[in-house]
């Protein structure tokens, strides 16, 4: 008998809350369709709309929470290629420095979700009181820890002082000492490796039809990260090379625990970066020009059209931006963020598992299922509702089984 | 391929063609570079394959955009080729323009799957009718959208007052 389970509709992490449709007979997935369509903000509209360009700025901040350096930069980098605006090259350091803290927290705290999603809390714990340090880090540099406000037309907002640069020294040194426990801990459990290796495989053939991004991608083995392929920001400085499962573990599945090791590399890669920086960051100006209205008046009197893509956390983010003379708003915006592309390859990743495969497959993307709320089991007609806490609940039980 | 011989290959295929540039870096200057064509509507499927035939990946499809024009909407498919290697990694974008009078455009889901949800949004969002697309369902959209208003529309189409698009809707 054929049963629908429906995941979602909420995910308040999400650009777009997501609905995951999965048909099942028995404890097999059979068929997945993704339903996008439960909250659009409108967001591209009030910047095309409404709203000024550094207003926009800011909203575009709020796109998502956990990336939100990745769409300002985007942004900023799509009007500067149109309005030619230069950005002094200390600022052009410290985009990166940026860029980078966001992996790290990003990627961590994905890797504490994954580990919840298995029932290993006490990873869970570990894994965000790791991640506390480039929070706590973020918060001394930025004076916020979540939405920083950082970046802005022709530089940034706010400089990397003297004083803060031990600081950021420190917090490499205590993640370049973490990293082998951490890779043990996720990489050489038993249980994790049970309930991750051979489930939900993305072939490279696949991962390169449906247009996935970051390290879904790359975990299938196809070398694809903006930050080497066309490099922004002061990236071309820093030779960075797309990180694949087997520089680690030696060969590619394209599974879930090969998007585990993407990401703990990722970490470790970021860090180096950071370290990079700071030995190259210049001296000088971190803003081309300081007057908001003069910045203002010159997108204003900029024609043209560019795109701007930037290596997110969760894959390559894109905005496409085109400016007419004389309009005071971005006459056309389009936000491509990573999930969008990456959800596509749920179908592929999902179908012949089990339900209790779901939460981790479905997580494995990095689509922040922490706020999936409830999961409605339909019995020719009769509800039967699974919450969130339920379904979790099944999947640890499958890890509980394994052990 | 390189940068000038995406260009030969593809320049006969379109309309006209240009290549825009940012430069980038502080120590290591380059230049980011991307391909700008304009395609005519019949020929946009044979120029995507004729992409995807000539580069040693397959293309990685970014997304569409559009713009309303007034008389015509301009839609745009953004690619990369070549990635994988340091500075090699070539930017395309195919634009096509359409009369509003006639406005669909053929689709792209046969030669490259991963253009579904995009073109799925310009349906809903502008309008457009994919030839040849079976999943025509909103995919950002709610199904109680008023039918007959389309967001990225800049007409008598376009949504005068978002909030009060909706049923339930709080003054």
């Amino acid at each position: 008998m054929k049963y629908t389970v429906p995941i979602g509709p909420i995910h308040p992490a999400l650009k777009e809350p997501i609905l995951i449709s999965c048909s099942v007979e028995g404890e097999k997935i059979i068929d997945v369709d993704v339903t996008a369509s439960q909250n659009h903000r409108g967001i591209e509209w009030i910047g095309m709309n409404r709203n000024n360009p550094i207003q926009s700025l800011y909203v575009s901040e709020r796109i998502c929470g956990i990336c939100n350096l990745c769409h300002p930069a985007c942004l900023v980098m799509a009007v500067e290629e149109v309005a030619d605006i230069d950005v002094p090259e200390r600022a052009e350091y410290i985009r990166v420095i940026q860029g980078e803290l966001e992996r790290i927290h990003s990627h961590l705290l994905w890797a504490g979700v994954a580990a919840h999603e298995l029932g290993f809390d006490t990873l869970l714990h570990y894994t965000w009181m790791v991640r506390e340090k480039v929070m706590d880090l973020l918060e001394i540099v930025n004076g916020n820890r979540v939405t920083k406000a950082i970046m802005t037309y022709g530089g940034v907002r706010r400089d990397i002082t003297t004083e803060n640069i031990p600081k950021i020294r420190e917090m490499i040194t205590y993640y370049n000492h973490l990293f082998n426990k951490m890779a043990t801990l996720f990489l050489e459990d038993k249980t994790i490796k049970m309930r991750t290796r051979e489930i939900g495989i993305l072939p490279k053939k696949e991962a390169l039809e449906l247009a996935t991004t970051g390290p879904t991608t790359r975990a299938s083995g196809v070398q694809k990260d903006v930050r080497q392929d066309t490099p922004y920001f002061a990236y071309p400085d820093l030779h960075i090379k797309a990180l694949t499962p087997d520089m680690h573990t030696g060969k590619t599945v394209g599974d879930t625990y090969d998007r585990i090791v993407v990401r703990l590399l990722e970490v470790k890669q970021s860090v180096d970066i950071i370290e990079k920086s700071l030995d190259e960051l210049p001296p000088g100006d971190i803003l081309s020009e300081p007057k908001i209205p003069k910045i203002l008046k010159k997108i204003k009197n900029s024609e043209g059209e560019a795109i701007a893509r930037h290596e997110a956390p969760r894959g390559e983010d894109i905005h496409y931006v085109k400016l007419k003379e004389g309009n005071e708003h971005l006459y056309t915006w389009k936000v491509r963020a990573p999930t969008y592309s990456n959800i596509m390859a749920w179908k592929t990743m999902l179908l012949d598992h089990q339900i209790a495969d779901i939460p981790i497959v479905a997580a494995s993307i990095d689509p922040c299922m922490s706020c999936t709320n409830r999961v409605v089991l339909l019995d020719q007609g009769k509800e039967k509702v699974l919450t969130q806490t339920e379904l979790r609940a099944l999947s640890r039980k499958k890890t509980r089984g394994l052990s | 391929m390189n940068l000038k011989e995406v260009t030969e290959l593809l320049k006969e295929k379109g309309e006209s063609h240009r290549i825009q540039s940012k430069m980038a870096g502080v120590k290591n200057k380059m230049e980011r570079k991307s391909l700008w064509i304009d395609v005519k509507r019949d020929k946009l499927e044979e120029i995507v394959q004729t992409l995807v035939d000539n580069s040693t990946e397959f293309p990685h499809f970014c997304v569409a955009s559009t713009s309303d024009m007034g008389e015509t909407v301009e839609v745009i498919y953004h690619f990369t080729i070549n990635y994988g290697k340091f500075l090699e990694e070539i930017q395309i974008n195919f634009k096509v323009t359409i009369p509003k009078k006639d406005l669909w455009i053929p689709t792209l889901t046969k030669i490259i799957p991963g253009t579904l949800f995009s073109e799925r949004e310009l349906h809903e969002m502008m309008g457009i009718e994919i030839k040849g697309l079976k999943d025509t369902r909103h995919l950002f959209l709610t199904s109680d959208f008023p039918k007959g208003v389309y967001p990225w529309r800049r007409d008598e189409t376009g949504p005068k007052d978002l909030n009060k698009l909706y049923e339930g809707w709080k003054q």
